[in-house]
Order: structure tokens, then C-alpha cells, then sequence
């Protein structure tokens, strides 16, 4: 007797324990030790001994079935597996899916949680920030000019984001009106202190509003997605009954990281279809298909990264970027989190969250990890 | 569904809607028969029903699953009419980002060669004969701007592609002047570009000059070999009939022996080839490796099998049975010294292909939803005329513009349209997904068959190789996962 993984069912081995994804369900389970050994050897297709409780478990969750014969099982997947390049056959065109578009670097407001502070954000990119930087901003038409680009290589998802946007409402309105029909997805962010009502008007049906904001009920639509912003020992999870929050927590470097932080606890591991889990298994979570265009037209992997750069979309168009940093890009994009410090061995990997920009400046390494209680090398979360 | 057994009593089934095999049993046959008879039909009325036949906790299992599996989520293409997908501009932008791969120059049509299957020979109803028609400098200047025009539009939709440009024939060596003149022209005309350059020769004007100067230049050559003297010569002659394989190894040794890389085989069988002998001559240090092995074409209304008897086709069958046991024997796998060998190709490639191509949830895309046809413009082949085809494998029935006037985007729309349209038989296709066919089988002089009368018997023989592979699979299914690229990618998330 036999006893396979169904095909939308992937075994992940961590160093100690294994975890099931199933992948149409999107359902995660993490294994000890003794199951993890039980459907490993399963899933090499072994024979079965003995009948086993746990293996009765997961057929009974529709996870696998026994079988008589050995059995090839399949795996289902995005994409072929099959080595299909020939000598002609050249590269397939980079595929960037989201874009961050910082059109200013002026703000007139001195929040003390501003990337102009260094301060160190879980969810910097969601908000504004302005930076130590004087340099020649990219004009209306360098803007119109990358969106353009952008566009070609099938952007499905634009954030125009400052410094504050609302100091030239007018430009911020060009910008959003000329991505509008070429880009489905457009999300445009704001602190909550610029919001009235004369701009969600003009945003209405073009753009979604993301606000930031330290005070939750200064802000109570529902339609507007909230990034609220909270020190990293604040109590919060009374506001996490609205779906429209996210949290941008702010870690404080002055005291030891709590393992209670949400970005270190179980909650940053994210439900994984069979689309997400093969963007994981070959990209990094958050910085696979991403660029980012600073007001400079500095071109980096996300708004938070700033020390990282692969050209300048004013002094270059932006698909020569590409062509001239393509294998940098291609770096920053494929760093999955095998690639990742103590990710590598955990059998989580492919289902969790990861920000680098915030693990790279704690850590001062671009594969760090600090922001994680789990314990691979134990199987235990702390 | 399309439904097979493996010797051990497996069953399976390729699930063509969603792009991948399941294994499945009779309840699970029972299941799903129970559940497309009725729409709606409980899990409970399905148990009542089948329960005398099958164990209670099996139907519920697998009217669990049945259902869990029909929620797998496709992407979503647009739900445009195929004529509103095919418009002009349509095809105009997918070749510019995903086409545009290669340029093939046919630079001759002339051959010192008469190869007995030759597609350019009287065997072939709907090909082009040999001729003396020769490419001049201007046409092939213009077809390089225009490619390099092409690619320049292209570059915003793909910056990654690299310019590739092949020459062809006929006998391509019998215009070498031209070919130096086009290398030399691309090189001073298009500096910036990292160019990959092609070369498809029979070998016999393969001289120590032009050798050299090929290997120079950097360029991919491949040359046709169909194995040893013997093998080689019953099919690759000269007009008199006299056998070339002695000119072709006596030009391809002094490149071998520079340990030039970027030079390959190119093989060709029929249903008399002696495979052995070709895998024991392929293996050899002093032969390129093979980079194709293709079995002489039965499409483009072709006569070329007619000499042959069933038993010949019997006899090949068999050889190939032979050399799948070998193949797939332990002691093959352990002395083979070539990653990429012959019996790689032939039969190595086979079970690759059922199990790890194609495999996916994702769908082919509406503009080109059926078989593994390209949208013309992925490859452009320009013949010594200056006029443009899909590839050098299609009939001169369906030009797709001029050197002159440029690729014509509505001719390739209208080609795709005529395509489409004959493809009857794949809607309701179970092994649409895996198919390989493409414009070569369909053409005829003025046109395309349907699919109908192309198709009969593509499921029964695409379940047996399923079988085949299945049951090697069920035995060791490292041994054909083991050269794909992905194949460490696709390990490390399988317990290892």
C-alpha cells in the first residue's frame, strides 16, 4: 500500500520539520517531526508499514489518497517544467507587474515616522516619505514618458506615491489621468491630513486612495484604505477588525524586537494559491516584478531600497535600464527566500511575507533576516 | 478526459482543461459519470446511488476532490471574439514583444546535394523545387534593416531580446560572398547589438577557409549528419548519386579537433535508419553532438513513405522499442558520456515531454488557441526573393509581406484567421494541450486542411505514449525529470 499527496498538495521541507501546501484550498499545514517523516517517505514513494492514523488525516482532509501500486504523481503547476530553450529561442521580455511612481520629494509636514528620518517602516513603500535629496526632479513628460514604457512591459499595477502630492494637486491629477486606461490598477497615496473632500473627488472612479495615518478614526471611510501607523509595541489588534487596514509598524532599534510583532509571528504567513506559491518558488514575495521610479528617475527595486540603483529614467529610457541592468534586476527579483539567510530552511518559505528593504537595513545584508521568531534549525516558534 | 492504464494497473487521466494528469480509479469514473448526469446532485444522492458498487468513504472522498479540483482558478484572458483578437494592431504588438526571434536568410535555393527526402524535392507536392535562384546583396540588406527596424520598435516591449539571424538554403556555402557581406554589414551598421549568428549547411564546401572564418565570426553552425557512412549516404548524395559522407567529416574534423563549442548535428531518419549505429556514431568525440534528430516529414504532401513497406515500419517500431528498453536501462544512463546524445533525442525527450511540457495551469493564449502553431513574426524567414514566411518549414503558399513593404501584420492576421478556422476538430480535442502540430501539417497549395481529417488517431496515440511514460515514471521518475532545467527548481520543493 501506497500513500500519495494529491497533485495540488506540495510537501515543503524545512531543516527540521515539513509543512502541506494545498494549493487550491490555500491551506497551509505545518507538520511535526513525526508526520514530516511519515510523508516524506510517502511522497518517495514508499510503501506504507503499517496503517497510519495520520495518513487516514489527510485523506480525510482531501489532501492525498492511498494507493495500491506505487504511483506517479504530478504535481500541478504555472508554466512548463520542461527545458524548452534553443539555440534561437532568446530571452522572453521581463514581466513588470507593479510600479512605484514617487512624482515629488516636498512635503511641508515633519512626521516623525518619514524615511527622511531613516526611520525604519514594516510598510514604508504603502506610505509617503521624502528624502535627503535635491536633485532635479523628472518632468510631466519624463512621467508621461515611463508610464508609456511601463505600459509596454504590461504594468498591471501602479502606486504614485510622494512627498506630498497634493502641494502640485494639478501635476499629481495629469500624471493619474494619463496612467488612467493604460494601467488597470492605480492606487495613489496620501496622509490623511491632505485628504478632503474636493480630492477624493477627483479620484473618484480613477484611482484608489491609500491613507496614511497614525489615527485610525481621523480617518472613517470605509472605501479608502487605511495604512496606520503604529509603534512596534503599541496594542493594535482591535483595529485589525476592519479589512481596509493595513499596518505599517515601525520598529524601534533602540529596544529588542518583540516576537509578538506581527512581522515576526505567525501572521505574516499569507494563504498561497498555486500562482502565489510559484511566484515564491521563483521570486522574492515582494520584490519579484517590481520597480521603483524616485522623483529623480532613479530606477531601484522598491521605494524603501534607496541605496540600490540600475539607471536613471531621465537620462536614459527606461527599457535600456532594462537591457543595461537586466542581471541586477533579475538579482533583486529573484531573491526568493531560499536565497534568504535562515528562510532557506524553513518549510514556510513559500507562503510568507518578507520585507527586504526593512530586513536589509536591520541587518545591514540584502539575504539578512532578523524579523522572524520562528526557528527552522528547532521547528518552534519563540 | 483522456484515460489510460499503466501495466501495474494504474490509471490516469490527462485532465485537458486544466493542463495536468490525475491519477483515477473507477469510483472516481463512477463519481464524476454520476455527477455530469445530473447538474446539482448531491454528495448524498451520488452515495445512495453508487453504494452497492463502491465503498461509501471512496465516492465521498471523491466527490470531495472532484469538486476541490474544479476550483482551480484560470487566469483570465479577455473574452474577445477571435476577430476582434486578430485585429491588425493585435498582432503587430505580440510580435513586437514576443516575436521577432530570429531572421533565417535563404541566401540560395541552389544545392549540391539531391538528399532523397529532401522537402524541396519531387517528393513534396506543395514545397518549392531546387532551383538556381541566388539572394543578391540589396535584397538581403533590406531584409536586415527591416529586421533590426523591427526590433528597434520592439526594444520598449522587450529589451532582453537579441538579434539572431540565420542563413539557409539550399546549400547556404554556395553564396558564401554574400553571407560575408551581410556579416560585415551587420557588424559596421549595428555595432550596439549582441548578435548571435546561425549557419545550416550540409557540410561538403565546409573548407578549412570558410570554417575558420565561421568560427571567426563567432557563428552557431549546424551541420546536417544522419550518422555513419553507411547510414549517412543512403539518403545524403550529390546530383550524380555519389554518397558525401566522406567530404562532409573530412571538413567538419579540423573544427572538431579546435574544440570549436557552437557547432551541431543535425539528423535526419526514416523507417530504414539503423538507430544503433547512429547512437554508437553519435556518441563519438569527433562528431558534433545532435542538436535535432527529425524523422523524414510525412506533411506537405508527401510522397517519400510510398517506397517503403509496413514491414519497414514494423522493423522501425521495434528499433525503436529497442532503444527505449536501452535508454531507460541503468547501464545506459551510467556510461553515457554526452549530456545531449541521440538516443537522448529520440527517445529520452519523449517521456520529458508528456510529463513536464505543456503541464500547466496556465492556458494557451486566445490569439493562437490551438496546436503549437506561432503567430507568424515569432520566426521571420525571407526566401531569395525578398518575401517574408513563418518559417523555413512552410510551403510558399502564405507569404507574410516583403522586404520592401515590410511585414504585412494583416496577412498574419489573416493567415491565423484561415488557420483558426480549419481547426475544427480541436475544440473538442482531449489532448488539445500536449498538441505539436503546427502550419506544415495542415498546408496544402492554396490553403489548410481541417483538423478532422489530420487528427484521427492523435488521443490513441498520445494514451499509449502516456502509458509508456507513466509506467517508467511509476519506476523512477528521476531518470526523465533529471535534464530539465527546472528540474533543480522543481526538486527542491518535493521533500528533498
Amino acid at each position: 500500500m501506497y500513500f500519495r499527496l494529491n497533485p495540488e498538495c506540495y510537501l515543503i521541507m524545512g531543516k527540521m520539520h515539513g509543512a502541506i501546501f494545498d494549493l487550491i484550498e490555500t491551506k497551509l499545514y505545518a507538520l511535526n517531526q513525526q508526520e514530516t517523516e511519515i510523508i516524506k517517505s510517502c511522497e518517495k514513494n514508499n510503501p506504507i508499514r503499517e496503517e497510519e492514523e495520520f495518513l487516514n488525516d489527510l485523506k480525510r482532509l482531501r489532501l492525498g489518497n492511498f494507493y495500491q501500486n506505487r504511483i506517479y504523481m504530478q504535481k500541478l503547476r504555472v508554466g512548463s517544467a520542461a527545458n524548452e530553450n534553443d539555440i534561437v529561442d532568446s530571452t522572453d521580455p521581463p514581466e513588470l507587474h507593479r510600479v512605484f511612481l514617487e512624482i515629488n520629494n516636498s512635503c511641508n509636514r515633519n512626521c516623525w515616522y518619514c524615511g527622511y528620518y531613516g526611520v525604519k517602516r514594516s510598510l514604508g513603500c504603502m506610505g509617503c516619505n521624502k528624502w535627503k535629496n535635491d536633485d532635479e526632479p523628472l518632468s510631466l513628460e519624463g512621467w508621461k514618458k515611463v508610464i508609456d514604457e511601463i505600459c509596454c512591459l504590461d504594468c498591471r499595477e501602479l502606486f504614485i506615491t510622494g512627498g506630498d502630492l497634493t502641494l502640485a494637486w494639478d501635476r499629481t491629477m495629469d500624471i493619474i489621468d494619463y496612467a488612467r486606461g493604460k494601467v488597470n490598477n492605480i492606487n495613489v497615496i496620501l496622509h490623511q491630513e491632505n485628504l478632503s473632500q474636493n480630492i477624493k473627488d477627483d479620484l473618484a472612479d480613477k484611482a484608489n486612495i491609500i491613507v496614511q495615518t497614525e489615527d485610525l478614526y481621523k480617518v472613517e471611510q470605509e472605501d479608502l484604505t487605511i495604512l496606520l501607523i503604529k509603534l512596534g509595541d503599541e496594542e493594535f489588534t482591535s483595529c485589525l477588525n476592519r479589512n481596509n487596514i493595513i499596518i505599517d509598524i515601525i520598529i524601534d532599534t533602540d529596544k529588542p524586537l518583540s516576537s509578538n510583532l506581527p512581522v515576526m509571528t505567525k501572521k505574516k504567513i499569507l494563504p498561497t494559491d498555486v500562482y502565489k506559491f510559484f511566484n515564491n518558488v521563483e521570486y522574492h514575495p515582494c520584490l519579484g516584478h517590481t520597480l521603483s521610479i524616485c522623483y529623480n528617475g532613479d530606477v531601484i527595486p522598491c521605494p524603501m531600497m534607496r541605496t540600490h540603483c540600475f539607471g536613471n529614467a531621465k537620462d536614459e529610457e527606461l527599457h535600456y535600464v532594462f537591457k543595461k541592468s537586466w542581471e541586477r534586476i533579475s538579482k533583486f527579483w529573484r531573491l526568493n527566500l531560499d536565497e534568504i539567510d535562515k528562510c532557506t530552511g524553513c518549510e514556510f518559505r513559500y507562503a510568507c511575507d518578507d520585507c527586504r528593504a526593512l530586513e536589509e537595513s536591520l541587518t545591514k545584508k540584502l539575504d539578512g533576516k532578523i524579523l522572524c521568531s520562528y526557528d527552522p534549525e528547532k521547528g518552534e516558534w519563540q | 478526459m483522456l484515460e489510460f492504464e499503466t501495466p501495474t494497473g494504474n490509471a490516469y487521466a490527462w485532465d485537458n482543461k486544466v493542463g495536468q494528469f490525475i491519477p483515477t480509479s473507477l469510483t472516481m469514473r463512477s463519481v464524476i459519470n454520476e455527477m455530469r448526469r445530473k447538474k446539482l446532485v448531491s454528495k448524498e444522492e451520488i452515495i445512495k446511488h453508487l453504494k452497492e458498487k463502491f465503498n461509501e468513504q471512496e465516492i465521498s472522498y471523491y466527490y470531495d476532490w472532484i469538486n476541490k479540483w474544479g476550483k482551480i482558478r484560470h487566469q483570465n484572458y479577455s473574452s474577445q471574439t477571435t476577430e476582434e483578437l486578430h485585429t491588425e494592431e493585435n498582432i503587430k504588438y505580440f510580435v513586437l514583444k514576443r516575436g521577432l526571434l530570429h531572421l533565417s536568410l535563404c541566401v540560395t535555393e541552389d544545392c549540391n546535394f539531391r538528399c532523397k527526402y529532401c522537402a524541396y524535392s519531387d517528393s513534396y507536392e506543395y514545397t518549392r523545387s531546387h532551383s538556381n535562384k541566388y539572394m543578391d546583396f540589396a535584397v538581403a540588406k533590406k531584409a536586415i534593416d527591416c529586421y533590426f527596424s523591427l526590433l528597434n520598435k520592439g526594444e520598449r516591449y522587450n529589451p532582453l531580446r537579441k538579434p539572431s539571424i540565420g542563413f539557409y538554403g539550399g546549400e547556404p556555402l554556395l553564396n558564401f560572398e554574400l553571407i560575408k557581406e551581410c556579416e560585415a554589414y551587420i557588424r559596421d551598421t549595428y555595432k550596439d547589438y549582441e548578435l548571435i549568428l546561425t549557419m545550416t549547411t550540409n557540410g561538403s564546401l565546409l573548407n578549412k577557409e570558410k570554417a575558420n572564418w565561421l568560427m571567426e565570426h563567432d557563428f552557431f553552425i549546424a551541420v546536417s549528419l544522419d550518422g555513419p557512412e553507411e547510414e549517412h549516404n543512403r539518403c545524403r548524395v550529390y546530383r550524380n548519386g555519389k554518397g558525401t559522407f566522406g567530404d562532409v567529416i573530412k571538413n567538419i574534423r579540423p573544427i572538431m579537433d579546435k574544440k570549436y563549442k557552437k557547432i551541431y548535428s543535425i539528423a535526419v531518419l526514416d523507417w530504414r535508419s539503423d538507430l544503433f549505429k547512429q547512437e554508437e556514431f553519435f556518441n563519438r568525440e569527433d562528431i558534433p553532438s545532435p542538436a535535432r534528430i527529425s524523422l523524414v516529414s510525412e506533411d506537405g504532401g508527401s510522397r517519400y513513405y510510398k517506397q517503403f513497406t509496413k514491414d519497414d515500419l514494423l522493423a522501425f517500431r521495434e528499433q525503436l522499442r529497442a532503444a527505449r528498453s536501452y535508454y531507460f536501462g541503468g547501464s545506459y544512463q551510467q556510461k553515457r558520456e554526452k549530456i545531449t546524445s541521440f538516443f537522448e533525442n529520440i527517445v529520452g525527450k519523449i517521456p520529458e515531454r508528456d510529463l513536464l511540457s505543456t503541464i500547466s495551469v496556465l492556458t494557451p493564449h486566445p490569439i493562437m488557441p490551438f496546436t503549437s502553431a506561432c503567430v507568424p513574426g515569432r520566426k521571420l524567414y525571407v526566401d531569395v526573393n525578398g518575401y517574408y514566411y513563418a518559417c523555413e518549414k512552410v510551403n510558399g503558399s502564405f507569404p507574410i509581406g516583403n522586404v520592401t513593404e515590410g511585414l504585412n501584420f494583416a496577412r498574419i492576421s489573416k493567415l491565423i484567421r484561415e488557420y483558426i478556422n480549419c481547426m475544427d476538430r480541436c475544440p473538442e480535442c482531449k489532448v488539445s494541450r500536449k498538441c505539436s502540430f503546427c502550419y506544415p501539417k495542415f498546408e496544402t497549395d492554396n490553403g489548410f486542411s481541417c483538423s478532422s481529417k489530420k487528427c484521427e488517431i492523435i488521443e490513441s496515440k498520445m494514451k499509449e505514449s502516456f502509458a509508456e511514460t507513466f509506467a517508467l515514471a511509476e519506476q523512477n521518475s528521476e531518470l526523465i525529470e533529471k535534464d530539465s532545467y527546472k528540474y533543480k527548481n522543481i526538486k527542491k520543493y518535493c521533500g528533498d
